[in-house]
């Protein structure tokens, strides 16, 4: 009797905390908020979302509730977050440049002023990289042994109006590359075609080439700086190539949402961001982190657009 | 290599490591006996799950759910005629004969015992073989995946013997269905009628759904049937199906477990290409083919053990090479990725620990799946005495939320709605849905090797021959085209022979 009689008093006590708690904390978020992922669950969109909902967990005490809108190389998804409620409650992952070129080449239903950015989380960059047993030991070899052979070299790259076909545009504007290149449906079988000998070059975003680290040899990264993954790889501007090339992986929500509910988001965003222990997973991971809050993300997909708008044509 | 068996043995022990094998093959049973729930999504569903957990006892946790999801498809597709699983639609054409015969339990226990088989055989070959087998997977390129393809839709041919134009022209349908989306060369939107969503092409899954089981709803509704089928326990069903398929069934055991084996390697290939193939071959070489189809115990055991043979098979590139064999084996990969470890021959040696535990619990599940099946059997045979109008209500329910949950889509509810009603037609006109079923499964994939050897064809002096043609994998798979495309004649030609000597 005594027993049941404390429990009552404890459950009691319990939930006037927990009121107490609500009503101070009666802000924005009230309930879980929906998060859209546009790819497959267990892909790597949703392994770095589900890093990131660990820390997000230890900022804010309502949860992520995922929603997988896959389909057409992320455009059904990210459609899914540019025409969901603008209550705050719906974000979602983006790709850019996916985003970008879907928007230009395809009748996608979004376009970049459809969302409000919250902040870009990963920088993948795309490495050129061959078969360990290849006698191509770096970028200029390659370009010259092209040059030497037009229209024999084979590359492999995930497309077509992927990011690496962008940056395949750019190389073949740049520079006299006449090779033949080859379309692949995804980093899996792009990466099996050059273990088995049917390609000889590919671009690779490093996140897809990592997984195969022990039978490829990276020869050059497409970014401003070394990456901690390959810190004795050379960029290919260091190789006399000026070619910039990357994925990235941001949140948006839909345009619109209250500037108050944004603030809040971005801040949690960056506070997770700058986390070592976040920093230390993501490594793990092998996924290259690198922060850009949402205006400067913005600004870099705007000029993106331009850069897209030149390398493909519009529909 | 010796010195991690022990240890991994005793991982294996670990009452935690016992639990989730036991767990994990149920819920995958069940997940796979749903329609619409496939491996793929029960797999991705718990990856979340092991980030919390240490890793080899998350991997082994995905690996019996895997096992038992692609076992679970058989459930449904001799119950019901409805594949759990897109890699059980080859059990369905002799399953749910022997369902309606009042065999349904010799169906499941064959389907039960030769899914434990074929998973062994495909686990053995990864602990063996591994690396040369990896090595030989990357070999298989454009166009070789392009003949393979055709050898697949070459069985057409060998399945509609009976009317083969039917065939051929159900066949061309699927391919035209395949087609919808954007195209996978110049990415130009085809078919779409400008609905937007349907750039994203038919999902296989739904289709099959719809083409099977949704159309068998509809059949069996018309048919004033109280009941799905009579079901007669036959005493002593697990001896004889033992000794069936210990008896003259080994030698279908063999080859279908090491067909399976060899298309999971294949990345991009998974279960329902390997029990198509699987069947096909059983049927190609049995002296009396007519029997295939009508109920028999060779069928079944065919594609059951082909698609779980698959599971080991697309284990071998994923942990040697980082290259999946299958979707399932791809989420596996992202779970082993977000851990941290590398993929690689050094796999092996570097984590031999985590290596072994896991294939060794992959013959444990194997094992542990004959016991856990049969107590699951007894369950789901229960549902033959449900009245029928229940029934039928579930498995359009079910149908509509797998579908839907596959991507969200409210499109793909259409897709079943839309199969559903092809497929009673087709049954209705007696045009073959089998073979609509392989165009839709295979159509993308000949066209996108196509396109990769058109493409890589610039690069090689000649003709575009030249490209179709260059290696012996690729002459062999033609070769194996051209006899399967003879079958039907050599075949018509027997059985004149044989009636002439009646």
């Amino acid at each position: 009797m005594k027993a049941r009689f404390l429990a009552k008093m404890l459950l009691v006590t319990a939930a006037l905390f927990l009121a107490a708690g609500g009503v101070s904390y009666a802000k924005y978020p009230e309930k879980p908020v929906n998060m859209i992922i546009a790819f497959t669950a267990g892909g790597s969109s949703d392994v770095q979302a589900r890093i990131m909902q660990k820390y997000w967990d230890k900022h804010v005490n309502q949860a992520w509730t995922f929603i997988y809108k896959t389909g057409a190389g992320g455009a059904i998804g990210f459609g899914e977050i540019a025409m969901s409620k603008k209550d705050g409650y719906s974000i979602g992952g983006i790709n850019i440049p996916h985003i970008v070129i879907q928007a230009v080449t395809q009748k996608a239903q979004f376009k970049l002023e459809d969302f409000d950015y919250i902040c870009q989380v990963v920088n993948d960059p795309q490495t050129v990289a061959v078969r360990k047993d290849s006698r191509f030991k770096s970028v200029k070899e390659i370009f010259d042994h092209a040059k030497a052979n037009p229209g024999k070299l084979k590359l492999g790259l995930v497309g077509p109006n992927s990011g690496h076909h962008l940056m395949f545009v750019d190389v073949k504007k740049k520079f006299d590359f006449p090779v033949t290149e080859v379309f692949y449906k995804g980093a899996a079988d792009q990466n099996a075609a050059l273990l088995g000998g049917e390609i000889d070059v590919m671009f690779g975003n490093l996140n897809d080439v990592m997984r195969s680290l022990e039978e490829m040899r990276i020869v050059g990264v497409a970014a401003e700086k070394r990456n901690d993954f390959l810190p004795d790889v050379p960029t290919l501007r260091e190789a006399g190539f000026d070619v910039l090339s990357d994925i990235r992986r941001g949140f948006a929500a839909p345009k619109g949402i209250a500037a108050e509910h944004l603030a809040f988001l971005r801040d949690v965003f960056k506070k997770i961001c700058l986390d070592p222990e976040y920093l230390k997973d993501m490594r793990v991971a092998g996924q290259p982190s690198e922060y850009l809050d949402g205006p400067d993300l913005l600004k870099y997909m705007i000029s993106l657009d331009a850069v897209v708008k030149a390398a493909f044509p519009q529909k | 290599m010796n010195e991690f068996f022990m240890p991994a043995l005793l991982n294996l022990c670990d009452p935690l490591n016992i639990f989730l094998m036991i767990a994990g093959l149920t819920g995958g049973i069940i997940i796979g006996a749903l329609p619409g729930l496939t491996a793929t999504m029960g797999v991705a569903l718990m990856v979340p799950v092991t980030f919390a957990m240490d890793t080899t006892s998350g991997l082994i946790m995905l690996g019996a759910i895997y096992a038992g999801a692609i076992y679970g498809g058989s459930n449904s597709a001799c119950l019901i005629c409805t594949p759990g699983t897109p890699s059980s639609v080859a059990t369905t054409f002799d399953g749910w004969p022997m369902c309606q015969a009042g065999k349904a339990d010799k169906a499941l226990i064959a389907s039960l015992l030769t899914s434990a088989f074929g998973g062994m055989v495909g686990v053995a070959f990864l602990l063996c073989l591994a690396a040369p087998l990896a090595r030989f997977a990357v070999k298989f390129g454009g166009p070789e995946s392009f003949w393979l393809c055709l050898f697949g839709l070459s069985t057409i041919a060998v399945m509609s013997s009976g009317n083969m134009l039917k065939g051929l022209v159900s066949g061309a349908i699927g391919m035209l269905v395949a087609t919808v989306g954007l195209d996978p060369h110049g990415a130009a939107p085809r078919f779409t009628f400008g609905y937007y969503p349907l750039i994203q092409g038919v999902e296989v899954i739904p289709a099959m759904i719809g083409l099977f089981s949704f159309s068998q709803v509809l059949y069996l509704i018309g048919s004033y049937k109280p009941y799905i089928a009579q079901y007669n326990p036959t005493p002593g069903a697990f001896g004889q199906v033992v000794r069936e398929l210990a008896g003259k069934c080994k030698i279908v055991l063999l080859r279908s477990s090491l067909i399976g084996t060899l298309v999971g390697m294949l990345p991009g290939a998974g279960g329902e290409i390997a029990a198509i193939i699987a069947y096909n071959e059983s049927k190609r070489w049995d002296k009396n083919p007519d029997r295939y189809g009508t109920g028999i115990i060779e069928g079944v055991a065919s594609s059951e053990c082909a698609n779980n043979a698959v599971i080991g098979g697309a284990l071998i590139p994923m942990l040697t090479l980082g290259i999946p064999g299958s979707a399932v084996a791809a989420v596996m990969l992202g779970a082993l990725l977000a851990k941290g470890i590398q993929p690689g021959f050094k796999v092996f040696t570097a984590t031999g620990d985590l290596a072994y535990t896991f294939i060794f619990s992959q013959f444990a599940v194997n094992l542990l799946m004959i016991p856990i099946g049969l107590l699951l059997i007894r369950l789901m045979v229960r549902l033959l005495s449900i009245r029928l109008t229940f029934v039928a209500i579930a498995i359009v329910m079910l149908s509509v939320i797998g579908s839907y949950s596959i991507r969200n889509s409210v499109l793909d509810i259409w897709i079943v709605l839309v199969f559903g009603l092809i497929g009673y037609i087709c049954n209705r006109i007696k045009l073959d849905s089998g073979a609509m079923a392989l165009g839709i499964i295979l159509g993308p994939m000949i066209e996108e090797n196509f396109g990769k050897c058109v493409s890589l064809s610039k690069a090689v002096d000649g003709s575009i021959l030249r490209v179709f043609m260059d290696s012996s994998i690729a002459m062999l798979l033609i070769f194996l085209t051209l006899l399967s495309l003879c079958t039907p004649f050599i075949l018509n030609r027997k059985r004149r022979h044989a009636q002439k000597h009646l």
